[in-house]
């Protein structure tokens, strides 16, 4: 399932707000990755964040770190999972 | 927002009762869950006496599915959770030469993973509200082991090194956590002291006296207010001038 560009544009913006990232919601690629040298600097804390924003605003669990490095790749496999998990 | 949401572990015993008084005291607005395991009695005394604002939780804090429960419960009723006190506690001193390995576990298990457990158990309502208080009760003992005491000095200094390392991985999420280290206060855990060593544990302290549980309860208070925003990762002392 391919995941909306609405989608991916409400990710982003989440991720902004919620991670108090400098750089604006357009400034980020479907494909960039977050974390490691060519990310976008998020580190192990902004990923505990990511996680409970993730369940807060699209109920997705994330109950352990592999699954945790599979969905949080980039903007694109977050959406992927979030679409994936509508919400019940 | 005026109201907060307080949990208390170990709210039955003198420290717990401190706390939850001084809470009470400090603002007409705060509701606070009073955690309580083997005893309920003085809990439950609080929470009668002060209907809606007051509330008793089952909690044993060793027990991950108890927090979860307990949590569980006040996040239902209050959507929210603001301040979370570690307080329960427990000593069974001996020389680690005689120390039966029950003792060992059974001290760090309820000073050390409790708070541990208790930390995890909050951590997504502060994250997700992006603010919350933590205040663990450690101990002097922590900072001054005494001989008798590797189990407990060791679960305490352990809450120490916790706190500190939590206080940086949570920080920029409006989350403070703090520990406070009680010297001598009055409280069950000198009842056993014979008169003889309590005279010889107040000569070592320079104010000559013991603590009271409302001076400490201050010093948690004050942590857990929005004026002490910029305080985490510290340890305070509350001990009448030892060091």
């Amino acid at each position: 399932m391919n995941a909306s560009p609405e989608l991916k544009k409400q990710i982003k913006q989440m991720l902004v707000e919620n991670l108090m990232l400098q750089l604006t919601a357009e400034e980020i690629r479907d494909d960039q990755p977050l974390f490691g040298p060519d990310g976008i600097g998020l580190d192990s804390v902004d990923a505990l964040q990511l996680v409970v924003a993730l369940e807060k605003n699209y109920g997705l669990k994330i109950p352990d770190p592999e699954m945790a490095r599979g969905v949080l790749k980039d903007v694109n496999s977050i959406a992927q999972a979030v679409a994936l998990n509508p919400p019940k | 927002m005026s109201q907060r949401i307080i949990l208390i572990t170990g709210a039955n015993g003198a420290l717990g009762r401190a706390l939850t008084q001084t809470f009470l005291a400090g603002s007409p607005d705060d509701v606070i869950w009073l955690g309580v395991h083997h005893r309920r009695d003085h809990a439950d005394a609080l929470a009668a006496a002060h209907p809606g604002r007051c509330r008793v939780v089952p909690l044993d804090v060793t027990d991950a599915g108890d927090w979860k429960a307990a949590v569980a419960e006040i996040l239902a009723a209050h959507s929210r959770l603001d301040v979370l006190v570690n307080n329960a506690g427990t000593h069974d001193d001996a020389l680690l030469a005689q120390m039966k390995s029950e003792s060992w576990t059974g001290v760090r298990s309820v000073n050390l993973d409790g708070v541990f457990h208790g930390c995890q158990a909050v951590m997504p309502a502060m994250i997700s509200q992006r603010g919350g208080r933590i205040i663990n009760i450690a101990s002097l003992s922590a900072l001054l082991p005494p001989a008798g005491q590797t189990n407990y000095a060791a679960a305490k200094a352990g809450v120490l090194a916790l706190t500190s390392s939590l206080a940086k991985e949570v920080a920029r999420m409006g989350i403070t956590v703090n520990a406070v280290c009680p010297g001598y206060v009055d409280t069950e855990a000198l009842a056993g002291m014979d008169a003889v060593a309590r005279q010889r544990a107040v000569s070592q302290i320079p104010m000559r006296r013991f603590g009271r549980p409302e001076e400490v309860a201050e010093a948690v208070r004050f942590l857990a207010c929005a004026q002490a925003g910029y305080i985490t990762g510290s340890a305070l002392k509350i001990d009448g001038g030892i060091f």
